[in-house]
């Protein structure tokens, strides 16, 4: 057991987002409360349900009305797990937020081992290991990691599990929507936040073997997609964009140079050959491609200084200012509404 | 903040040196001392700001016992490496003075040229661009590319500056607080203050050879430098009028497709039998290129007319009122 890393109590919100996938709630919550209560800190429990969930809800109402220290927030239409935690976040008074599943993901008996390992860092993130579930999920968690490696340049291993504890600063800070909630910790150390993995223990009651819809493959692709390009080129979009747009024009250039120079100099007839078609479709899509990246420099420039691209983890002195103390700046968190939402990082 | 900057302009301006350092740990304390032996020996009320972007050395905490020992130093701390525009807009956000400077955290700038770079701000000049004579760098990789480079954008921008590169500058605070920095915008402050109308002066400022710890540019920002400056025109001469600019752009494709089309046409009516379908195709990608030209005109206007900008930049821009006195100077021409 780690030694305890602080003399006083702290308050830690444990946000749990509700949604399709759920065991039972009350049998679920015991567990984690039971293996809490040998934690030195005090808790609370925020419970957000994304949708209609009512044996839920009236199971937590009556756990609330016997004394626990409950917060139920229900949607009236599912939002999805991003929204769900950010909602979660913003009702917590805790110094640290940790999240968890509302199923059987990981063994609530390793809680106390994880908050306690939390060091200096700002954010812990769990990692079901070693694993105990079949084969094939097992495999898709690897390649998905490769990938994540591959695209973000970050060596997470398990980003899947929904057990993450983290200061109150990175909740705030990070901004995520969509299907960014499994990125968390990828955007939280992007934003210069310091994150570590911490191995804890499979659930038994985990599935062996967990099926997901195509789409939900297709969502993770595009997650990962959109944060490499949330990081490299939002605040400069003709940079990718003007490359490809150029590339494409100048692909369509030397078609159509090709083209012309035969006809010049060996007589070949220019008007019915499709290459020529080929070298103009090139030239034409490359100067849409490079019109888009205008587009987005527009928006970039005229929300330029309401972007923070920074992130300022301490301000000492007073300089010529009055103010003696400031709080290191905290952007606005992204509006709420489903789909929408700032494209800060 | 900014009224309560004007009022302290009139008496006697204070002045912000901002710096931003990474991994300068040796560096720090020598900027400090040859900063305060300067502006120390001017009277003027002034703060000096450092903004640690994201250090791994030392550089965070001889800026902590820095702030400990002299009360007008003011230190930010990054959480990572972000660049050196956002450092930048970090420490405009947080200076408080009515002109600010900005330099280098390596000793290559001479905190000796600031009297004289305030000296100009208070007479008038909205910004004041230093350019480095006789530079102590490397000629081939440094000093080479970026004449090329400050051609370019000078060119390209409208807006002539010499050095680009040089970081020591001086600013009115009101004008460059309104500048958006972005991305690695510094290069551009010159250029995007223009839209606002400012008056931007150059002067001659001193130079030295980097002396202690490593440079941390190369060659690779080359394209880099390329598109930005690309944004940077567009910014300028589309900001106010998307519209217009995407469908003077549309024309040329306009031109193409009736030029194709009517080829085409000829052609046609010349022996129907032989003719082909290419210049048919050629019209209607080009008719497709102009009208999705259009639309992103369309849309500009649309991104354009739902921001706050729109006030922020050109409105209220295009006429500075003269903080010395209740007189209204109109801004130099907008470049549209």
């Amino acid at each position: 057991m780690p030694e305890a890393t602080s003399t006083r109590q702290r308050l830690i919100s444990v946000v749990i987002p509700v949604q399709k996938r759920y065991d039972d709630i009350e049998e679920l919550y015991g567990a984690y409360a039971e293996a809490l209560r040998r934690c030195d800190d005090r808790f609370e429990f925020i419970f957000v349900l994304d949708g209609d969930y009512p044996d839920v809800q009236r199971q937590l109402e009556q756990l609330r009305h016997s004394g626990e220290p409950i917060q139920v927030i229900r949607f009236t239409r599912a939002f999805g797990e991003s929204v769900a935690l950010t909602v979660g976040f913003e009702h917590s008074q805790g110094e640290l937020v940790l999240t968890l599943p509302a199923f059987y993901q990981i063994d609530p008996e390793t809680l106390p081992a994880f908050i306690g390992s939390l060091g200096d860092e700002d954010m812990l993130q769990g990692r079901r290991w070693p694993r105990t579930d079949s084969a094939l999920n097992r495999a898709g968690t690897v390649l998905l990691h490769r990938l994540i490696r591959l695209v973000t340049g970050h060596t997470f291993r398990d980003v899947g599990c929904s057990l993450r504890l983290m200061r109150r600063q990175v909740a705030r800070e990070v901004v995520i929507y969509g299907d960014q909630h499994t990125f968390l910790p990828v955007l939280a150390s992007n934003r210069g936040f310091r994150v570590r993995e911490v191995s804890v223990q499979q659930s038994k009651n985990d599935p062996y073997v967990r099926y997901y819809q195509p789409s939900e493959y297709l969502r993770r692709l595009l997650s990962i997609f959109t944060i490499f390009f949330l990081g490299r080129f939002t605040k400069a979009p003709l940079r990718f964009f003007g490359v490809c747009g150029t590339l494409l024009m100048l692909l369509g250039m030397v078609l159509i140079g090709v083209v012309v120079f035969e006809r010049l100099f060996s007589g070949v007839p220019a008007g019915d050959r499709p290459m020529l078609l080929f070298g103009v479709v090139n030239l034409v899509l490359g100067a849409q491609v490079f019109a888009l990246g205008l587009i987005g420099e527009l928006i970039i420039f005229t929300h330029g200084r309401e972007l923070k691209e920074y992130s300022i983890a301490e301000v000492e002195g007073a300089g010529l200012s009055e103010r003696k103390t400031i709080e290191p700046d905290v952007p606005d968190r992204a509006p709420l509404a489903s789909g929408s939402g700032g494209s800060k990082q | 903040m900014n009224t309560a900057a004007a009022g302290r302009t009139a008496a006697s301006p204070s002045v912000s040196v901002v710096i931003p350092v990474f991994n300068e740990a040796d560096n720090v304390g020598r900027v400090h001392d040859a900063v305060t032996s300067v502006l120390n020996t001017t009277g003027l009320d002034y703060e000096i700001i450092f903004v640690d972007d994201g250090s791994d050395d030392e550089t965070a905490q001889v800026l902590r016992r820095l702030v400990a020992d002299d009360r007008r130093v003011r230190f930010a701390r990054f959480r990572r490496n972000f660049g050196q525009t956002p450092a930048m807009a970090a420490g405009i956000q947080l200076a408080s003075g009515s002109i600010l400077i900005t330099m280098d955290g390596d000793l290559q700038n001479d905190p000796r040229d600031i009297p004289a770079m305030v000296a100009r701000v208070v007479d008038g000049a909205d910004i004041v661009a230093g350019w480095r004579a006789r530079r102590q760098d490397h000629y081939l990789t440094r000093v080479l590319p970026s004449r090329i480079a400050n051609w370019l954008i000078g060119r390209v921008t409208g807006v002539p500056i010499r050095d680009n590169g040089c970081s020591l500058k001086a600013y009115r605070a009101s004008v460059i607080k309104r500048v958006p920095l972005y991305s690695d915008m510094h290069r551009f402050i010159p250029a995007m203050a223009s839209i606002t109308g400012a008056r931007v002066e150059q002067m001659r400022v001193r130079h030295h050879a980097r002396r202690f710890g490593t440079s941390k540019y190369g060659l690779g920002r080359v394209w880099r430098v390329l598109f930005d400056m690309i944004s940077v025109k567009m910014v300028i001469a589309f900001a106010s009028r998307p519209a217009l600019w995407f469908t003077l752009i549309a024309v040329g494709p306009l031109l193409l497709a009736a030029g194709a089309g009517l080829f085409g046409l000829a052609a046609y009516a010349d022996d129907p039998a032989s003719a082909s379908f290419v210049p048919l195709g050629i019209t209607l990608l080009s008719g497709a290129l102009a009208s999705f030209l259009l639309g992103c005109g369309v849309l500009g206007e649309l991104v354009f007319r739902s921001s706050e900008s729109r006030e922020h930049h050109l409105s209220k821009l295009t006429a500075i009122v003269s903080e010395s006195g209740d007189r209204i100077r109109p801004a130099p021409a907008v470049r549209r």
